[in-house]
């Protein structure tokens, strides 16, 4: 080993290993490029079973005191509409008001309680909570017992870098 | 409400606070400043907090008339633009098939798939269904008891307390006196504990009062910087828990906003129905 003439190529190698490194790079990257698919919606796709023709109902004639009284009802419905929402206003309104004249005595009392008064609280939200179901909670309901799988399909989406 | 105790005891405080403010003013920590409240050597009215306690509905509302009708007419229309469900061409195949048995007599279509007709999956369905017993949507109204929680289940309930203020019963929203020191929630809070002994839970809506009411005591009471009280009420929605007590110190009762009328003074009451939602 110390008969060998020393060897010469200190310069080239480091320039060729960083090439090497680039390419290796580049490709990775082209790689990640291209498998990055996008997550499908599901609701946008429909499943192949509904285009079947078969399953097409046949357009239903309707008769002409149908249709009238159709359009008839739809029409006192748009007005029942606007008369909720505008009770709806009223009420939200009135409710704004009173808590503002109630804001303005307090303000009248005593400035720090005001300032206290106006502050955000933060614990109010998150707020959750379950809206009125149709019927009311039974009291002591053993839920029937059974095992179930769960098929939903979950995607992974790799971060792009 | 022992009245007048209790202001000699806050004209007190309240002269000693005011010395303690004059070199602590700038060090402006909360429960200091609040504690020195300097209006109210100006003010002359004492401060309550309210607790306007609800329970949100646990059952939707019956449906009008119209909006039945309404309902009727979309299901007709949804079902009328949809496609063939698995379940109805199913249903359509076996009527075909039944109708060809009938027509040809033949049988060199074997029972297949005749071991579970649509009808009998139907029928199966219908049995499973009526075996489910549902909660009964009509509960205390028919006792008309007013101090349960279960009755007028699609409704807000209001909480209403009976206390006596001087010498008279009065019906009203829960609400204890103000101290120095903590914030008008907080007041609304230590009603909370103190009324139901730390066995509701209640979310508070935000740090402002909702409404106000402000009285004048009668002359007799009156004093120089003692003109009356101002009422703030702030509001909750009730989560779990009810009252523990049996109706002992005072009688409390759950009504919509509809039988305030019944309880409430006029004054109270115009007050009170500016914030109270009914839905």
């Amino acid at each position: 080993m110390r008969a060998e003439p020393p060897r010469k190529k200190k310069k080239v190698d480091p320039k060729k290993d960083q090439a090497a490194r680039d390419r290796l790079k580049k490709r990775i990257r082209k790689l990640e490029k291209a498998s990055q698919e996008l997550i499908p919606i599901e609701d946008f796709i429909t499943p192949l079973k509904f285009l079947d023709k078969s399953r097409q109902r046949p357009q239903v004639e309707l008769p002409f005191e149908e249709s009238e009284r159709r359009a008839l009802l739809l029409k006192k419905w748009s007005v029942y509409k606007q008369q909720e929402h505008d009770m709806e206003r009223d009420a939200i309104r009135a409710m704004l008001e009173a808590q503002q004249k109630a804001l303005q005595e307090l303000k009248l009392e005593s400035p720090e309680l005001y300032a206290e008064a106006i502050k955000r609280d933060p614990r109010l939200f998150p707020f959750e909570k379950e809206g009125p179901n149709y019927t009311p909670p039974i009291s002591d309901y053993q839920p029937p017992e059974g095992r179930y799988n769960d098929i939903t399909k979950v995607y992974t989406q790799v971060e792009f870098k | 409400m022992a009245a007048p105790v209790k202001y000699t005891l806050s004209g007190v405080t309240r002269g000693w606070r005011r010395m303690e403010r004059l070199w602590a003013g700038s060090l402006g920590s909360r429960s200091l400043s609040l504690a020195t409240a300097p209006s109210n050597n100006r003010s002359p009215w004492r401060l309550l907090g309210a607790l306007c306690l609800q329970r949100p509905p646990l059952i939707s509302k019956a449906l009008t008339p119209l909006q039945e009708e309404m309902a009727a007419v979309l299901r007709q229309i949804e079902i009328e633009q949809s496609l063939y469900s698995d379940h109805e061409l199913r249903a359509l195949d076996e009527a075909q098939r039944m109708a060809k048995k009938k027509a040809d007599l033949y049988d060199d279509e074997q029972d297949e798939k005749d071991i579970l007709l649509v009808q009998d999956l139907e029928d199966s369905w219908e049995q499973e269904f009526q075996k489910f017993k549902p909660g009964d949507r009509v509960t205390a109204d028919k006792k008309n008891d007013r101090t349960s929680l279960h009755r007028k289940l699609d409704r807000n309930l209001v909480l209403l307390v009976r206390e006596k203020l001087g010498d008279e019963d009065v019906w009203l929203l829960p609400q204890t006196e103000w101290q120095p020191g903590e914030t008008l929630r907080g007041t609304a809070e230590r009603t909370l504990g103190t009324l139901s002994e730390n066995n509701m839970e209640a979310k508070f809506l935000g740090n402002a009062p909702c409404g106000h009411y402000k009285f004048k005591f009668p002359q007799a009471l009156r004093t120089e910087s003692n003109l009356g009280a101002k009422v703030f009420f702030f509001k909750a929605l009730l989560l779990n828990g009810d009252f523990s007590q049996a109706g002992k110190k005072g009688h409390h009762v759950w009504v919509t906003k509809d039988e305030l009328g019944d309880y409430l003074k006029p004054k109270y009451l115009t007050q009170v129905r500016k914030f109270l939602l009914d839905l």
